[in-house]
């Protein structure tokens, strides 16, 4: 018996160490390695080139245009992202079906298609073409870009919430309303806290998607330097003009900005927790 | 407040949930909805309730205090809904659950703090959950949360408590400290309600008065003791308890009868002492239990359950396989075939 268990935790023991060390080193490899990289590659030319290229205008633009860009979008599929998510899960309509599918089809179509109809809806011949003749400049312009974003970007929340949204079912919805709760407060004091981790991890994901957004945003934006490169489109014309050390101090200004959106969650988590602390403590004293 | 719902109807895409039902509830009653599934008990509940609307008719009403409340949304009804899955606010704490009600309130009709904290710690010692207060409802166990779904619907002063299936998640023995503490607190508060249950023991034991549906009908309205003995419909006797079912004739013209008699109306006997003793042999005893259970199957293999005393069972010296006669008492239930 003795002699059988120990074998079986011997295997055991090995079996975990296997799956650790391949866990680490596809981490490591895929991961840890290009984002260390990316930081030695930009400073290969020093510090003082470092600030150089970062600070250089045209990548000042390039950073103005990502934070605006990943705003704008931020706030659209905030609003978006929750209506949807909340008339999806809580309610039955005709046409509910084919709603979850439509969101779903940012994921399912290459970035660079998306980019490309927009092209053919906003460009010069595009069905609202005739809007540039009234001096609103959409393609190849700030507009363009922001719309690119959000419709590559716009699954990110609802995807997160409607599953989590339908499992929690509109039954404290229901007691709220009993209870002579209007729909704001309903919102505010029911379904928000309880969809409130879901809400942040997808906007998490969402902003992240929102300021590395590649291929969309670049075929609608034209490369207009100064004017219409957000951070990647501006790394890769770097990168094509052999200036590899520039171009990577400015994609470690992306990964620094990823660091950024991490401890902003990482802030308001701990900042929900703070809120919930008293109650904790009020419960202990209770109890003792 | 008495409750008065007139000819309620409703209908969903596939099937009729509720045909013309007219509800009474007197004042101060405690009254049990029993019926099976799908006999559209709960539907009518939320009809009372404002979370379903009616078909619409312009016969409808559902009168509560003398005003007809249908119109009005369901936050202004001051209805008291208990959920059958409790429905609790998961991230807020038992105190702060209960407050809800107090707190969504306009700010013309909401009671100050002090005033709030008063009244829930009110309903926290009627539902004795004082201890609780600071704890979430994952924290509790379901008899507890069902207390503090009833302590929830009470703090907005209902005029009448509607409860959906309150005991149908919990095991049995909770259920039954929850049933006679739930009348109890009836006895001590005497608001109006309406309970659901498709469990016609907890109706029987819990309710003033029952009423009994099917298939979205009202098949009978009466007290315990008058739907148990007097049971008006076929369904009613089935619904209500297990029961043996014999085939006989009925009257002078001799007409097909189907005759009920409960298990407890039988009685077993080595020797016929009538000509109606049906010969029956014994197939299992079941003596675990205030009676004696004992099935048996007749000639045509039609099966009969029985139950007698401990005592009675002791002197007949029962055991599997033996051939006896079964007796009816008492036939109380009788009920023409049409």
């Amino acid at each position: 018996m003795a002699i059988s268990s120990r074998h079986r935790h011997t295997e055991e023991t090995w079996m975990r160490n296997l799956f650790i060390g391949v866990s680490i080193a596809f981490i490591g490899l895929l991961i840890l390695l290009p984002v260390i990289s990316v930081f030695t590659e930009a400073f290969r030319k020093g510090i003082s080139f470092y600030l150089t290229s970062i600070s250089d205008p045209l990548a000042m633009s390039a950073l103005r245009l990502t934070l605006i860009t990943a705003g704008v979008t931020l706030v659209a599929n905030l609003i978006f992202g929750l209506a949807a998510s909340w008339l999806i899960a809580k309610f039955n309509f005709p046409g509910r079906n084919l709603l979850l599918s439509l969101i779903d089809l940012p994921f399912a179509v290459s970035p660079v298609i998306s980019g490309l109809v927009f092209v053919l809806l906003f460009g010069a011949r595009g069905w609202f073409g005739a809007l540039s003749n009234h001096g609103i400049q959409i393609i190849f312009a700030t507009p363009g870009v922001i719309l690119a974003t959000i419709f590559v970007t716009f699954p990110f929340i609802a995807r997160e919430l409607i599953p989590l949204m339908q499992e929690q079912g509109a039954d404290e919805e229901e007691a709220a309303v009993q209870l002579g709760a209007n729909g704001w407060q309903i919102f505010r004091r029911v379904t928000l806290p309880n969809i409130r981790w879901a809400l942040i991890y997808g906007v998490v994901l969402a902003n992240a998607r929102a300021m590395g957004e590649f291929g969309a945003v670049s075929v609608v934006s034209g490369h207009i330097r100064g004017r219409t490169n957000t951070l990647p489109l501006h790394v890769e014309i770097l990168y094509n003009e052999y200036n590899f050390s520039a171009a990577f101090a400015v994609a470690s200004l992306l990964a620094l900005l990823a660091l950024v959106t991490l401890v902003a969650k990482a802030a308001l988590e701990s900042r929900i927790r703070v809120e919930e602390r008293p109650t904790l403590m009020e419960m202990e004293q209770v109890e003792s | 407040m008495a409750i008065d719902a007139r000819h309620v109807s409703k209908s969903f895409a596939n099937y009729v949930a509720l045909r013309d039902v007219d509800l009474h509830v007197e004042e101060g009653q405690l009254v049990a909805l029993l019926g099976p599934s799908g006999s559209g008990k709960t539907t009518l509940l939320r009809i009372i309730a404002g979370l379903d609307g009616p078909d619409p008719n312009p016969d409808t009403a559902v009168i509560v205090d003398g005003q007809d409340i249908l119109d009005r949304r369901p936050s202004e009804r001051r209805v008291g809904f208990v959920f059958q899955h409790y429905a609790l606010f998961r991230h807020m704490t038992v105190f702060e659950n209960i407050a809800f009600g107090l707190r969504v309130r306009p700010r013309k009709l909401r009671p100050s703090e002090p005033e709030i904290r008063r009244r829930v710690d009110e309903l926290l010692e009627l539902t004795q959950l004082g201890r609780w207060r600071f704890h979430y409802p994952s924290q509790l166990s379901g008899g507890q949360r069902q207390r503090v779904a009833l302590a929830r619907a009470l703090a907005i002063e209902p005029s009448v408590l509607l409860l959906d299936e309150p005991f149908g998640a919990l095991d049995a023995k909770v259920r039954q400290e929850l049933r006679r503490w739930l009348r109890a607190l009836h006895a001590k508060i005497p608001v109006t309600s309406v309970l659901v249950t498709h469990d016609q023991e907890e109706a029987l034991e819990v309710a003033d008065r029952i009423v009994i549906m099917n298939q979205g009908r009202i098949e009978q309205t009466g007290t315990p003791d008058e739907v148990f003995h007097n049971p008006a419909s076929e369904f009613v006797v089935t619904f209500l308890g297990h029961v043996n079912l014999f085939h006989g004739r009925h009257g002078a013209n001799g007409q097909a009868a189907r005759v009920f008699v409960r298990p407890h109306e039988l009685d077993i006997e080595r020797v016929p002492t009538s000509s109606e003793s049906v010969f029956a042999s014994v197939l299992r005893i079941q003596s675990a239990g205030p009676l004696v259970r004992v099935e048996l199957a007749t000639e045509q293999n039609d099966p009969i359950t029985v139950e007698m005393t401990h005592d009675r069972h002791r002197d007949l010296t029962l055991k599997a396989g033996d051939r006896v006669y079964v007796k009816v008492r008492d036939v109380r239930v009788f009920v023409a075939a049409n």
